[in-house]
């Protein structure tokens, strides 16, 4: 049986928990590592090991566990990131208001986000690779609309080290697609528009229904937001053998919002 | 588990006649999608149309009917006519030696008619609020052509062209319209002109270190004709095996 890790699928509305419930229905056995025990029980036919993401140290031992477990790795699929509600201390924090660019942005800040959204893409890749290359496999990488285009002064609930962070997501899955290619890993990322997760429903408490966090929803050439189901599917066909000729692709999903 | 979205649906699918359409075409059908194969080379169930000439193109949509996804596979780097519906694929072909007739023949059998059919098939969509169109790019106009040429790199870059504005037009309507860029891909016919052995080196040198199938090419149509397709739009999504990774 071919072996799945997600990373932040443990809160219910968001996009890795979708993933983690269609992977279990293609027959694989899944592990979610994230740190929001309280969504655990609703993942009762998954492995769910507490972990933080954004240490290199907890992402070692949550790939050991998983290996010990089920002694292979095919699938990994890194889901966790944002610009709030990603460290041990605000995971349930609401989304703080204001327009949190680059030029006025704190090192605290910084080196937060960038941690939960790059280094922890590195951390659990460079843990599951030498697993995945045995055998082969797909990884499948969150990048953001955000590193296309940037976070539009004024708009609320997201960040630019978010936008520079998935940017650098981007780089991180061409490098590893030449470097794992050859072991019969692909590696492919998502770049996400505005979906309709808990997380979206948050920022939208603080922006008014009209503003997502990049942009007035309104400019949406598909006049609506994506799903998460729309999300989870594409990054489920990027695990699959649906896709077993793409490598190293960041795949856009904005309802034609920026055709890269 | 099967793709969410697919089956019930009716496809029509351009350049069916052989390589990579005609895969689709099996693919689509195997999901349970009622397909019309359409093609200016006569084969087994294929509606003959040539897709260059405007009248070809109503007559086919009369035949068609109701088509919920649209896969213009139609084009490739020959000089097509009615005469002569599959020939060979030439060898690349250098600036100075481009005749007039062989960029205009390329630009019409891959930029017209991908224009004519989507210009006949997009007001049938809007009206019953639902489309997905799937356009054919190439490698050719993602990295340049080293292989047939400027002709075919500029039609195929215009397929992108087409491909982004659509979706901006189409969106509201609840049409996803993309392309797919393929990278090197073995089809019958491309081994026929000879490419299929000469490049060893080349194809060691891809990070997935193969060439790609008809099948890699029609798995990536499927899915973007499924839910996974559902918010996608305006995208090209390059089939390469690594080989360039796009923008």
């Amino acid at each position: 049986m071919k072996v799945a890790i997600v990373t932040g699928a443990a809160k219910p509305d968001s996009i890795g928990h979708e993933v983690a419930r269609r992977l279990l229905k293609e027959g694989m056995q899944v592990v979610v590592a994230d740190l929001y025990e309280e969504g655990f029980s609703a993942l009762r036919q998954c492995l769910c090991i507490r972990c933080d993401v954004a240490d290199s140290a907890s992402v070692g031992e949550m790939v050991d566990k998983a290996v010990e477990q089920f002694q292979r790795i095919d699938v990994l699929v890194n889901c966790v990131g944002g610009s709030w509600g990603i460290t041990r201390q605000d995971l349930l924090a609401s989304p703080p208001p204001g327009f949190r660019g680059l030029a006025n942005c704190s090192l605290e800040d910084w080196r937060t986000i960038v941690a939960a959204n790059l280094d922890a893409v590195f951390y659990s890749c460079r843990a599951a690779a030498p697993h995945l290359k045995k055998q082969g496999g797909a990884i499948v990488n969150v990048a953001s609309i955000a590193a296309r285009k940037g976070i539009p002064p004024g708009s609320e609930g997201s960040s630019g080290p978010y936008a520079v962070a998935k940017a650098g997501v981007m780089g991180l899955t061409r490098q590893l697609a030449l470097e794992l290619g050859p072991h019969g890993v692909r590696v492919n990322c998502v770049a996400p528009g505005v979906i309709a997760s808990g997380r979206l429903k948050r920022v939208l408490e603080i922006t008014g229904q009209d503003h997502g966090p990049e942009g007035p929803l309104k400019t949406i050439p598909m006049g609506r937001v994506g799903t998460v189901d729309e999300c989870a599917a594409l990054i489920v066909a990027l695990c699959t053998d649906d896709t077993a000729y793409m490598t190293g692709v960041t795949v856009d999903i904005n309802g034609a919002s920026y055709a890269a | 588990m099967p793709l969410e979205g697919l089956k019930g649906r009716r496809a029509l699918v351009t350049g069916a006649a052989s390589g990579i359409g005609s895969s689709i075409v099996e693919r689509l059908k195997r999901e349970g999608i009622a397909v019309v194969a359409t093609d200016i080379h006569p084969a087994k169930g294929i509606t003959l149309a040539d897709l260059t000439d405007a009248d070809d193109v109503e007559k086919l949509a009369g035949t068609a009917g109701a088509i919920d996804f649209l896969v213009n596979a139609a084009g490739g780097p020959a000089v097509v006519t009615r005469k002569e519906t599959l020939p060979p694929i030439p060898g690349a072909i250098a600036l100075e030696d481009v005749d007039e007739q062989t960029w205009s023949a390329v630009i019409a059998a891959n930029l017209t008619t991908a224009f004519l059919v989507c210009r006949e098939f997009a007001p049938r969509m809007k009206a019953r609020k639902f489309g997905r169109i799937v356009n054919f790019a190439s490698i050719a106009a993602r990295r340049g052509s080293d292989r047939v040429g400027v002709h075919y790199a500029a039609a195929k870059g215009g397929i992108i062209g087409l491909t982004k504005t659509l979706a901006l037009e189409l969106g509201p309507h609840n049409i996803t319209v993309n392309a797919i860029a393929p990278g090197f891909i073995k089809t019958p016919r491309i081994e026929q002109a000879g490419w299929g052995s000469a490049s060893a080196a080349f194809i060691e040198s891809l990070p997935l270190q193969r060439a790609g199938t008809p099948d890699d090419i029609a798995g990536v149509v499927a899915m973007l004709c499924s839910e996974a397709g559902g918010y996608v739009s305006g995208a090209t999504i390059d089939v390469n095996g690594g080989w360039y990774f796009g923008p």
